[in-house]
């Protein structure tokens, strides 16, 4: 009996642990399939990132972290929201001489708010995505001084999804988190 | 496409206008992409290529195939989908699925995750192949395949368990997912990224033109997790269905180092000097555990820096003893949120013990990891013929038209 075991082919062996192996491995993937799957949650799971409008402070953090060159964030303006107000604290900045176009009173530094002139004494602001490079400067000043229509938002075209988002990781007030895709933008109004 | 938002309260400070002139607000769009769409899509399509290459290489012993699909998964994974999410990063997702109880993933992420490992243990590293972007790229630009010496490869390629020890201890910490942070190759794929991170991409390109895939051999976290299951994967690759007539091509040809060369062990021990080595083992492997889990143990707190609270209350704690003037703005932010320093470090406490439990885990993994490199170097077996090391194996075919057996039964026409 003893001398039948000592002569066991060292092949027969392993191919005796590689089946051992295969057996633990396909069982690894099954539990890993069971214990995952009571968390998968398909319509609640958090999806997109989005920033919560009320957490946000506007550091301007958006501007640099994002892994795009032009950050995913973009201003947002609630229109139902806008006071519609010829002096907006964030079209002009504090302590202007003059309420005029010109490029030193405007606190956009890449000119993406345009206004047009509705009726007495309302303007209509709007935001030239295209332009927005999501300082939130604007959205500062909005928020300091008006109703707070002017936001800063991740638009959901633009943004890769990132595993990780390096914005929130650098957000100082924890504002980006994901939201279910049912809840896809956190739009004020 | 219908708009779904969820919308919030702001503040009022000027009552909304009254407007005479009939003006109506214009529509504002706010459009989402199918996304759903496009992840089951991507997972189809993974499936399908990496079938496509497991037929190629185990039946047929052809490249090509893996040509094409490194081709068409660099323009649709890497160009087209920017890369993101990857089974390579799904691992930090996975983690923390397993440990956290709030944390739910989604399903796409974990096929992402799951099915390159069910193929590898059916088909071996197939994924690796041509089907992942970062190896896809750099097997296109390999040329040269420069052998390293296996005192360098045997050191190198422990730092891919080490990476994912790390990447693991600080996704379940909730502190950062550092694969992603820092990927080398997302940057070239999305033309454009950090400075630093696009660099080392370019040279570990550069490196891939002389030595076959430094990132996958020498980095991947993920690569390291398939080639455990790629050791006991039931169907793998032959390079011949011929006899091996041991002409040392094939091990030329390989990029990865992954076929072994003929080895005579002289040496044979005797079956009580065999006991006596696993019995050192069975010592010497808790020993190592238990000083790995010691030291990591005690680094974990130098770990749990990375985490943004933990930063967070250092920060806080050091302003309340020396108010500074200048505030940062992670101060401002603090002090501006109804949030209590001792709330803070009540959290802070809770991290720094997982970082304490989790790091001793990892810490004894690491040092399980070195042992394990240390045995398997000292094991010496004799091997008749040339042999695929299934663990490094990528499936890349480059070996097949070297062999020269392949090619007898093919019509010679000088």
């Amino acid at each position: 009996m003893i001398n039948k075991r000592s002569k066991a082919n060292p092949e027969e062996r392993r191919e005796f642990l590689k089946t051992c192996g295969q057996m633990i491995a396909g069982g690894t993937i099954l539990a890993l399939f069971g214990v995952s799957f009571r968390k998968i949650t398909t319509k609640e799971t958090a999806y997109f990132w989005q920033i919560n409008p009320q957490k946000c402070t506007f550091c301007g953090r958006c501007q640099t972290n994002c892994v795009l060159p032009m950050s995913a964030v973009k201003c947002i303006h609630a229109l139902k929201v806008c006071g519609y107000c010829d002096l907006c604290g964030g079209y002009y900045r504090t302590n202007v001489k003059e309420l005029n176009t010109a490029a030193e009173n405007l606190m956009c530094p890449t000119g993406a708010i345009q206004r047009k002139f509705i009726e007495e004494p309302y303007f209509e602001y709007a935001i030239n995505e295209a332009l927005c490079n999501a300082c939130g400067k604007c959205a500062k000043g909005c928020n300091a001084f008006g109703n707070g229509s002017l936001y800063l938002q991740i638009k959901q075209e633009l943004c890769k999804g990132c595993n990780e988002c390096q914005i929130a990781k650098a957000c100082p007030s924890d504002a980006i988190r994901r939201v279910p895709v049912s809840e896809a933008y956190d739009l004020k109004s | 496409m219908k708009i779904l938002v969820q919308t919030i309260q702001a503040i009022n400070r000027f009552p909304k206008p009254d407007f005479e002139s009939g003006y109506a607000y214009p529509e504002q769009d706010y459009t989402i992409p199918n996304e759903a769409l496009w992840a089951y899509i991507d997972i189809a399509i993974l499936v399908l290529l990496m079938s496509f290459v497991a037929w190629a290489v185990i039946k047929k012993q052809i490249r090509w195939p893996v040509i094409l699909t490194s081709v068409f998964s660099i323009v649709y994974f890497g160009f087209f989908r920017d890369g993101c999410v990857c089974s390579i990063g799904a691992v930090q997702n996975m983690a923390l699925t397993l440990t956290s109880s709030s944390y739910t993933i989604p399903l796409f992420v974990l096929l992402l995750f799951i099915l390159p490992i069910i193929f590898t243990l059916f088909f071996g590293r197939v994924f690796c192949a041509g089907v992942c972007p970062f190896g896809a790229l750099q097997d296109l630009v390999n040329i040269k395949n420069y052998k390293l010496s296996k005192a360098v490869t045997s050191v190198l390629s422990i730092f891919p368990w080490i990476y994912l020890g790390f990447a693991v201890l600080f996704a379940v910490t909730n502190s950062r997912f550092i694969i992603c942070r820092f990927d080398p190759f997302v940057g070239i794929f999305r033309l454009g990224g950090e400075f630093s991170l696009l660099l080392f991409g370019i040279m570990l390109l550069i490196f891939s033109i002389f030595t076959g895939r430094p990132f996958c051999r020498f980095i991947c976290p993920y690569g390291a997790i398939l080639s455990l299951f790629s050791r006991i994967s039931f169907l793998r690759v032959k390079i011949t269905e011929k006899e091996c007539i041991n002409c040392q091509l094939c091990h030329n040809a390989c990029p990865v180092d992954a076929i072994r060369p003929p080895y005579e062990n002289k040496v044979k021990e005797s079956r009580s000097e065999g006991v006596k080595r696993i019995l050192r083992y069975m010592v010497f492997l808790p020993l190592m555990a238990i000083v790995g889990a010691a030291v990591m143990y005690m680094l974990s707190d130098k770990f749990s820096k990375v985490n943004k609270e933990v930063q967070l209350y250092d920060t806080v704690v050091q302003n309340e003893a020396q108010p500074q003037a200048v505030q940062s703005l992670e101060l401002q932010a603090f002090y501006s949120r109804e949030r209590t320093i001792e709330e803070l470090a009540v959290q802070v406490a809770v991290i720094k013990k997982e970082f304490r439990i989790y790091s001793g885990i990892i810490g004894a993994f690491f040092s399980l990891v070195i042992a394990l490199t240390l045995i398997n170097l000292s094991v010496k077996r004799t091997r008749k013929l040339y042999e695929i090391d299934d663990a490094n194996c990528v499936s890349c075919g480059k070996c097949f038209k070297y062999c020269p057996q392949n090619k007898i039964s093919e019509p010679r026409f000088s």
